[in-house]
């Protein structure tokens, strides 16, 4: 009957849903709550900052309120962002393709959310 | 389930329907479009990530950064961008309301994917309005 000796639960877990699906879709609203007031605050701070040089950009961006908007804007949105380019990958590919394109999403929503966060913290206090 | 132990080839499975066969509709094509827009929004941050750390650096790398948003395809990138943060967020709030069991019926359906499309665009024109007239 069985070739092997691993449970059926055993064989299953981290293939499909296995009691761990709640939290990225919990994750997944919760940052989209987030980002609807820190996406308008966002756009506001772009329509300030599209008429400034250099000098006048980093002093508006080194303000305490537009650098810590800044900073929630870029951290919750690239976590939510790479949720949802998961879930895209997941839905369209395969196999190895599907390895890779999780590594690369994964790798790429770090590096940006930390290249951003350094930034902002580079500009207010250099 | 295989419990015959004989090496017959197994039929092959029947296979559920996919997009192809379906009529398009809007809440169709703005369920590719919230996804498109999502993936759209992941070159956006790439945009911004470039601007701050253009702006982290000194006059000449923000000169660099400064001179390509200010030109057609940059700033037809950023009004993109703006567009597609809009129409996912109003996509957003159209998914929210569906979680909450509210505008799955046919006529509100319909009406919150035209107001998406519209308001997406409404929005982000709205923006670089202000953006450009009021200073």
């Amino acid at each position: 009957m069985q070739n092997s000796y691993r449970t059926p639960l055993g064989r299953v877990r981290w293939l499909g849903s296995a009691r761990s699906g709640v939290e990225d879709s919990w994750r997944m609203r919760l940052t989209a709550l987030a980002l609807i007031p820190l996406s308008v605050a966002f756009v506001v701070m772009l329509l300030s900052l599209l008429h400034r040089d250099y000098n006048g950009a980093r002093a508006y961006l080194g303000e305490p309120l537009h650098a810590v908007l800044m900073l929630l804007f870029v951290l919750t949105g690239v976590y939510h962002t790479e949720l949802g380019m998961r879930s895209v990958i997941v839905d369209y590919l395969g196999h190895h393709t599907r390895e890779w394109a999780l590594i690369a999403n994964t790798c790429a929503a770090v590096a940006l959310g930390l290249a951003c966060a350094y930034a902002v913290l580079r500009i207010g206090f250099i | 389930m295989a419990s015959t132990g004989t090496a017959e080839k197994p039929r092959p499975r029947p296979l559920s329907p996919h997009a192809t066969i379906y009529r398009v509709t809007l809440t169709m094509a703005m369920s590719i479009a919230h996804r498109i827009t999502g993936v759209g929004l992941y070159i956006g941050v790439a945009l911004l990530a470039w601007f701050l750390l253009a702006l982290a650096g000194d006059a000449t790398t923000f000169a660099t950064f400064s001179s390509f948003i200010r030109s057609l395809v940059g700033q037809l990138l950023l009004f993109g961008f703006t567009w597609a943060l809009f129409h996912h967020m109003l996509g957003g709030v159209r998914h929210a309301l569906w979680d909450a069991g509210v505008g799955l019926d046919h006529p509100l359906r319909e009406r919150l994917a035209q107001g998406t499309l519209i308001g997406g665009f409404g929005l982000a024109i709205i923006a670089w309005i202000i953006g450009y007239v009021v200073r």
